[in-house]
């Protein structure tokens, strides 16, 4: 029964797969390519060139690039720190107790995440410059939570309702409150779940493009709004435009390796859960 | 150490009545356990004296104390859960030690070193103590669950089921191990069990429960030999009792019986005191019971032999199990071993009818037995006085 494919199937399989990994992979690799190159060589050279670092001078040293790159983080880290303080707490709601209308809370939630943001942007910039919160890290951490919050309420809901309701009452029997259930007994068990929905939130916090490009700009300028500087109306520096797209993603590359192990066990278990 | 009372105790989930007024007087020092079908409620009485639950109606007393609003903490209960409850993140030893680590419950770690490794050799899983319980059979995990209940000194024992998932050699063990646990604790226990064997050998008393409400309270000889209706009758014993419907009439001073599946009628052996019973009774449709081990069997016809066929044999290991039909009408008796039984074949029954007892048969409720008066003389020692 369990022969396994045959040789020939594994070898279109793999030959498949190799395919879409460059597939998916070039443009990234092009994009460091690239980010080494001199303007001189940029357009008459492919693979063979000479490398500089210029390119990573001029952008790290002589522009405002780090801070764009820590207005990104505070937004998006902040975000993040949020919708966990609020989320967690959510989710546990939203599995544990029965409630009126909770299936359509839950699902109102999950709507933030699929209503195209351009539908929303403009009204939401007229609120803003009502309340004075329009560029600020406040107004756009708020914003934030439309893209953060909903990936994690149902990630760890699904892994709170792994959790069998009795592991909460032996604490309760044995002693315990609730806080300390809670963060005791709860949180080490939903923790895989929580990271890795946590890291997913940061990530598309971080890719965000258009609610800081319509409510931020001036005192507040992520990176992703940011690196349209680097390609002006006469001339388009590819190569520093390179660099300022590689610097940005590493931390969301650093963070996925540091919890590499979460990540996948965290997102296939539990998550898929309806 | 505690007496545990139940007044009227109501619970609903929903639309569905879990508890439809449960009382109960659990004795202090008592092993008490509740029997029944699953989905009777044994385990929601369970929680509601844990004080996981609490009742939409009705009290829960410790010792004479209303602890409806004291939360499952404060309740100084030490319960094993079903499915066990374990905590996934921590050793077998951590989880045993949780409660005496908890604010409420705290003793010194040499004590909980000392206790923990104490109870861990009782129930011979000392060898598991590192472990995770994701490392863990199921079996294993019931015993860390019990232990886990065990090393503490609570007011009450709730156990759930804790022998369920043991393999047959260790759940008989561990059954004579925990009646001697509760002797030498003298601990209040309740305890939930759809098992008969389990209630009537561990039982001081056992409550049998039916959809929400109890159907009867008694030692297990009360239960056994006295059931209330048919349907506790039907749960004790296996094979199950027989049940068989028939007409009672009475010609002089004597009553007869007469079977409805068969036609056959039967003289009834006299017994005075049953007799004056069936008389004040005076109900006519009656369903006789009788265990299955007074029945007997014959593969040749013998004079006052019922001629059955044989519906059904089966070998239970030490003894064997023949179903024998007549009129639709099956009769369930048990065998030695080792029998050559053809399904269909001829068999001729005789039932000792100086053992049966009598339910109504419209209401399904007892009536009337042989011995009565002193089987409930042996029965029921504490009500007599």
């Amino acid at each position: 029964m369990k022969s396994g494919p045959k040789l020939g199937t594994k070898i279109l399989l793999n030959v498949l797969l190799i395919l879409y990994a460059i597939f998916a992979l070039f443009p990234l690799i092009w994009m460091v390519i690239l980010s080494f190159k001199s303007d001189a060589q940029m357009y008459n050279t492919m693979f063979v060139f000479t490398p500089t670092l210029e390119n990573y001078r001029i952008v790290l040293f002589t522009t405002p690039y780090p801070r764009y790159l820590l207005d990104s983080l505070i937004v998006s880290g902040l975000a993040v720190v949020v919708s966990v303080i609020v989320g967690v707490p959510a989710a546990y709601a939203l599995a544990r107790y029965n409630f009126r209308k909770k299936e359509d809370i839950a699902f109102q939630i999950l709507s933030f995440k699929f209503a195209p943001e351009i539908l929303v942007v403009l009204p939401l910039f007229m609120i803003y410059q009502k309340l004075r919160i329009y560029d600020t890290y406040f107004g756009l951490i708020w914003v934030y939570q439309l893209i953060s919050m909903p990936l994690l309420i149902w990630v760890v809901r699904g892994y709170f309702e792994d959790i069998s309701v009795e592991i909460e009452y032996a604490a309760q029997v044995d002693g315990y409150t609730w806080w300390q259930i809670f963060f005791k007994n709860l949180i080490p068990l939903i923790k895989p779940g929580l990271v890795s929905a946590a890291l997913l939130a940061f990530i598309f916090a971080w890719n965000e493009f258009t609610f800081p490009l319509l409510l931020a700009g001036t005192n507040v300028q992520p990176i992703t709004v940011a690196i349209t500087k680097f390609l002006g109306t006469d001339t388009a520096h590819y190569g520093q435009l390179a660099v300022a797209a590689v610097v940005s993603a590493l931390p969301a590359i650093i963070f996925a390796l540091c919890i590499q192990k979460h990540l996948v066990r965290g997102l296939s278990f539990g998550a898929v859960k309806g | 150490m505690a007496r545990i009372t139940l007044e009227n105790v109501k619970k609903s989930f929903g639309k569905v009545k879990a508890l439809d007024g449960i009382s109960l007087d659990i004795k202090d020092k008592e092993f008490f356990v509740l029997f029944g079908p699953a989905g009777a409620g044994k385990t929601t009485i369970l929680n509601n004296i844990a004080g996981i639950q609490v009742p939409d109606e009705g009290l829960v007393k410790f010792d004479g104390q209303i602890v409806n609003l004291v939360d499952a903490a404060h309740r100084d209960t030490a319960m094993v859960f079903e499915n066990y409850a374990l905590y996934p993140q921590m050793t077998v030893y951590d989880n045993m030690a949780s409660a005496l680590r908890s604010n409420l419950y705290k003793k010194d770690e040499d004590y909980i070193n000392k206790r923990v490794h104490e109870i861990a050799k009782m129930m011979s899983m000392d060898y598991l103590l590192e472990r995770l319980p994701s490392q863990l059979s199921n079996g294993q995990k019931q015993r860390v669950a019990m232990g886990r209940a065990l090393v503490r000194m609570p007011k009450v024992y709730l156990m759930d089921e804790p022998l369920a998932h043991l393999d047959a050699k260790l759940r008989n063990a561990m059954r004579t191990e925990l009646k001697g646990i509760q002797a030498q604790f003298g601990t209040t226990s309740v305890y939930v069990t759809h098992d008969f064997m389990e209630a009537l050998s561990l039982a001081d008393r056992i409550a049998v429960i039916n959809e929400g409400k109890v159907v009867q309270i008694g030692t297990g000889d009360a239960i056994y030999d006295l059931p209330i209706n048919e349907f506790v009758a039907t749960l004790m014993g296996d094979p199950e009792i027989n049940i068989i419907p028939g007409k009672l009439s009475k010609e002089g001073s004597v009553y007869k019986f007469a079977m409805k599946g068969s036609g056959r009628e039967y003289e009834l052996p006299v017994d005075q005191d049953l007799f004056a019973k069936l008389d004040t009774l005076g109900v006519k449709n009656v369903d006789l019971a009788l265990r299955p081990q007074h029945l007997r069997y014959s593969f040749e016809s013998k004079p006052g032999y019922l001629p059955c066929t044989v519906y059904s044999y089966e070998s239970i290991g030490n003894k064997s199990v023949i179903v024998a039909e007549i009129g639709g009408q099956q009769l369930r008796m048990i065998a030695p071993n080792g029998l050559r039984v053809k399904i269909d074949q001829d068999v001729y029954v005789d039932l000792d009818l100086s053992h049966s007892l009598f339910f109504d048969s419209e209401s399904k409720d007892f009536m009337a037995r042989y011995n009565e008066a002193e089987i409930r003389r042996i029965a029921e020692p504490e009500e007599e006085g």
